[in-house]
């Protein structure tokens, strides 16, 4: 059982980079007051326009930009309504969700599918970005939110948005980062572990993220354990495919889900947030 | 030092501020007094330069420190992040920002140890004195204080007096608002008393009746000898009243219940004064709008639309027609004007003489005294014994200042 | 009235989004129009598209005023669809009562896991869908596929919804249960304390209402709401299972029960805009091959033009 866990490890992190990244983009959005359900609209964003940029330029590089770009234009809509307009933040990023997936299978119809033949990352790059999310982006914003003015300032956000003067900014700022990060997640998705964008392809991993940012109780240390954590378990899927065992095909598919549920299952009592997340204020 | 002139400030139709001139000078300590709404704290937040006003001049205002009413901490951070919001540095640890919190609190001459303390963790009086250490660590030139006493026992409050003469010697302009009018007496040298938006009296010396009959249009009633079956719990706000509160409406789900936040916990805003009553009470709407004298333009207007008095005039008439045994009243007058005040107590009474036995959680020892046979402190979610309302004057102070 | 505008303004939004693909935004319009209400066949398809998109969002709508989260109408539209197709065997009336358990029983997973362990149901809800999807596509591939094996569906179910011409019955349950939900919301004691724990819990709590206990049957009656749409798509309109077989009906009762402005009534009228939207946006695929996604692109433009006249809210 062991080594089929060490097998699953190097590959379940790898696979799950882009999802630390949104777990870390969202972290810090939430830690400034924030619930961005539209994250996975944001990331199905970047992975396209991350595509559309790389086909455009034949730069890889410019494909990661174009998948930066893709979630700073999701990021400054929802923003606008939950920020600015201080609209209810669950519909405002259920709507954003409704236009990434309407705009996204538009575009891809229109173009008559964004397929690549083999990956356009080589293989450095990809390690780069594995250690990029695994270990400078966890050091990064662990000095920044614990160390700087600029951070704590961002939390009092999150906790009590009166006790600071222009909050927002600290919230546009959070929202920033959130899509610089997501958006390299989305790109990696689709240019370097996928064969180009598909339809839905992040097929939840945005929700995935907002469990893990919760069970992770919105600290850094968690969210590199809860996504290693999950890439496992359902990197196991593969594996036990692999081995010919336990599970049909399909009810394989639903492994990572119910492993999020169980995930969210386990933040027994309660859960302390950060106090000003999700008001209209 | 700081000269307002012919502030005034509309909310919507109600003139908060009427055209009010008033002169703060370094040195002085003033007081303002008046009933709620008089316009006190808008006409301080004015000056402060929170608020603008719709007309008017303020000179001479820079360096203003605001003590809040409600206060403005982060409760997860501690002491020391709290005290790093405001302050101008880019990068620190935790340790030296605990290292700069003391030497702040240091020079501000107030006594609050532990800087890596949670605030959370801390009691009520100590969270006001960081609001102060917040707002004298800048320097100012005039120093706010909004009912700083409120949520302090009488030890602590003497404790903040003697801070507040401290700054006024080193040439600060201190203004403090209160309702509090014996503190008021003892510690200002000018007092400003305001009715309505407007400044009706300024004076360096007056007895407290005089004062309290310049604060309001009508004469204050008379006392009355307090009812049976009514305890009081008295306690400074935060010590563990609402929890309390709550404990006791889980226990008792079919008592007659008075939650303490009116607005919040009350009533629905967004549902009709009938559906309100609906929620508990089976006798008709339009039946108890006149039973208790609710001020609406019928039963089917937004409960959220009415008076702070007459939504709780519709919490009473909805707890009360059921006639429930036991009924919890959590600060039933909080905010209310004096007649309000009169009409929830007089509701009281006959309930308790009724047969109810009431529970009346109130930090206003005024009502406590006036209302109920049995008194007892609560001081940081401990209740003390039972003590009759004679014994309780003499022990109230220390026990809510937490002494045996 | 401000819902009113919201879609219209939403259409012309999309109309002239258009001229990002060099089209002309009243050719756009005319399709649309012509495609969704201009022919017998278009009107009948828009009726029958809007069937399941009033039960959908009567289910949103019922517990998004209860002041619960449930995005799960899509999962517990298909396991509603699952179970009737089990329980066809032994009659409609068996079969859509199974599709309304199963619908309950998979929103009160979200709320069991709420109540133990706190787990927000926004969530939960839609993993809960993803499994559900998942959970079809080993039905149809294993346990229900047809008898022949060879595509990944079902048998014919084995009853159907009367019907008259292309329209089933399925439209006359769909409405009686807009109208019931009215009934259960405006004139019982139950509906006043569901809008009660909605509008503000803790003054519900203080009133002495079971916040918990309206917690749970307003996600059971969303569920089965949800689920019955499933039953009725399954015995009115497609007889078998397949893979894609919720095509985001339960996600575009989010967008029906919010232009209805939460209130059952007029989710009825809502239902058949965005009925309308759908059969147009298919004819605008068929003739001008423009994506049928304008469609969801559509609803979330609804919703963000409501968000920002704030008219989603319930305001009775």
């Amino acid at each position: 059982m062991i080594d089929v866990i060490l097998h699953a490890l190097p590959i379940a992190i790898v696979a799950s980079t882009p999802l630390l990244l949104a777990v870390e983009g969202e972290l810090v959005v939430q830690r400034s007051g924030i619930i961005n359900l539209g994250i996975e609209g944001m990331m199905l964003t970047a992975a396209m326009t991350a595509v559309l940029a790389q086909q455009a330029t034949k730069s890889v590089l410019a494909g990661f930009a174009g998948g930066v770009l893709g979630a700073l234009f999701v990021a400054a809509i929802f923003g606008l309504f939950a920020i600015r307009y201080r609209a209810d933040q669950i519909v405002t990023g259920t709507a954003i969700n409704l236009l990434a997936l309407g705009l996204t299978g538009f575009v891809y119809k229109a173009a008559g599918g964004l397929i690549f033949s083999a990956s356009p990352v080589r293989e450095v790059a990809q390690y780069a970005v594995v250690l990029f999310a695994w270990i400078a982006v966890p050091i990064a914003l662990a000095l920044l939110l614990w160390m700087t003015r600029f951070g704590l300032r961002l939390r009092a956000s999150g906790e009590n948005p009166d006790a600071v003067r222009h909050a927002q900014r600290y919230r546009w700022s959070a929202l920033a980062i959130e899509a610089l990060l997501t958006g390299m997640g989305g790109a990696y998705l689709s240019l370097a572990l996928s064969s180009g964008f598909a339809e839905n392809m992040t097929a939840g991993r945005g929700f995935i993220a907002l469990s893990i940012v919760i069970f992770g109780r919105w600290k850094v240390r968690g969210a590199i354990v809860g996504t290693a954590l999950f890439g496992v378990a359902a990197a196991l899927q593969y594996t036990l495919q692999a081995m010919n065992i336990g599970l049909p095909f399909h009810l394989l598919l639903a492994v990572p889900y119910v492993v999020t549920l169980l995930i969210l299952c386990g933040i027994a009592g309660r859960v302390r947030a950060p106090e000003a997340l999700g008001r209209r204020d | 030092m700081l000269t307002l002139r012919g502030i005034t400030k509309r909310f919507g139709e109600n003139v908060a501020v009427d055209d009010v001139t008033l002169e703060l000078r370094g040195g002085e300590i003033v007081a303002i007094v008046g009933e709620n709404g008089a316009g006190k704290t808008t006409l301080m937040r004015i000056a402060a330069g929170e608020l603008a006003p719709d007309s008017g001049t303020i000179t001479g205002a820079d360096a203003i420190g605001f003590v809040h009413q409600h206060f403005l901490l982060v409760s997860d951070f501690s002491i020391a992040e709290n005290l790093a919001l405001q302050r101008a540095w880019s990068f620190a640890s935790l340790r030296k920002l605990e290292d700069e919190a003391e030497r702040i609190i240091a020079a501000t001459g107030i006594d609050l140890h532990g800087p890596s303390r949670r605030v959370e963790e801390l009691s009520v009086g100590e969270k006001s004195k960081l609001e102060l250490i917040k707002a004298i660590a800048k320097k100012p030139r005039v120093l706010i204080l909004d009912e700083p006493t409120s949520v302090l026992t009488p030890a602590e409050s003497d404790e903040l007096f003697a801070v507040m003469r401290r700054v006024a010697s080193e040439g600060t302009a201190v203004v403090f608002i209160s309702h509090k009018l014996p503190e008021v007496l003892a510690i200002a040298d000018r007092i400003v008393v305001m009715r309505r938006g407007r400044v009706v009296l300024e004076t360096k010396s007056m007895t407290a009746d005089e004062l309290a009959n310049a604060m309001v249009d009508a004469p204050l009633p008379t006392s009355v000898a307090p009812a049976k079956n009514i305890v009081a719990i008295v306690g400074v706000a935060g010590n563990g009243q609402s929890q309390l509160a709550e404990r006791f409406r889980d226990e008792h789900p079919d008592a007659g219940l008075i939650p303490e936040d009116r607005t919040r916990d009350g009533i629905i805003a967004e549902m009709s004064i009938a559906e309100n009553l609906a929620l508990r009470s089976k006798t008709n709407a339009d039946a108890l709008i006149k039973l208790f004298s609710i001020k609406a333009t019928s039963a089917k207007q937004k409960a959220g639309s009415l008076s702070g008095g007459n939504q709780q005039k519709v919490i009473l008439a909805r707890e009360l027609s059921r006639k429930p045994n036991r009924i919890l009243a959590a600060e039933p007058t909080r905010g209310l004007d004096i007649e309000a005040t009169a009409f929830v107590h007089a509701q009281l009474r006959a309930a308790a003489d009724a047969g109810a036995s009431i529970l009346l959680i109130t930090s206003d020892l005024d009502e406590a005294f006036a209302l109920a046979d049995e008194i007892q402190v609560i001081y940081r979610g401990r209740l003390s014994e039972r003590m009759p309302p004679a014994v309780a004057r003499e022990k109230v102070g220390a026990l809510m200042a937490g002494l045996p | 009235m401000r819902a009113i505008a919201a879609a219209v303004a939403a259409i012309l939004l999309l109309s002239l989004s258009a001229l990002a693909f060099g089209r002309s935004p009243v050719e756009l319009l005319n399709i649309l129009v012509t495609g969704s209400v201009g022919s017998r066949f278009a009107i009948e398809g828009t009726l029958l598209k809007s069937v399941p998109l009033l039960l959908t969002g009567l289910s949103v709508a019922l517990a998004f005023r209860a002041g619960v989260w449930n995005i799960g109408g899509e999962g517990q539209f298909i396991v509603g669809a699952i179970a009737a197709i089990v329980a066809s065997r032994y009659g409609v009336i068996a079969s859509l009562a199974a599709a309304m358990l199963a619908g309950a029983v998979w929103a009160s997973i979200a709320t069991a896991m709420r109540l133990w362990r706190n787990a927000p149901e926004v969530l939960t809800t839609i993993l809960l869908n993803f499994t559900a999807i998942h959970l079809l596509g080993w039905c149809v591939n294993g346990p229900l596929q047809e008898r022949g094996a060879q595509y990944p569906q079902t048998d014919v179910a084995a009853v159907a919804l009367p019907q008259a011409g292309d329209v089933h019955a399925g439209i006359l349950i769909a409405i009686t249960a807009s109208v019931a939900a009215w009934f259960l919301l405006y004139r019982t004691a139950e509906g006043l304390r569901l809008r009660a724990t909605g509008f503000n819990a803790r003054a519900a709590k203080w009133a002495g209402i079971d916040v918990d206990r309206q917690l749970v049957r307003a996600m059971a009656i969303s569920g089965a709401l949800a689920g019955l749409a499933g039953g009725i798509e399954l015995l009115g309109v497609t007889h078998r299972l397949f893979e894609r077989f919720a095509a985001g009906y339960g996600y575009s009762g989010i967008a029906v029960a919010l232009l209805a402005q939460l209130h059952p009534l007029a989710t009825i009228a809502s239902a058949i805009f965005f009925g309308a939207l759908a059969t147009g946006a298919g004819e605008l695929q068929r003739t001008a091959d423009i994506s049928s996604n304008v469609a969801i692109f559509g609803q979330a433009v609804v919703i963000l033009v409501l968000i920002l006249f704030g008219s989603w809210r319930a305001r009775d």
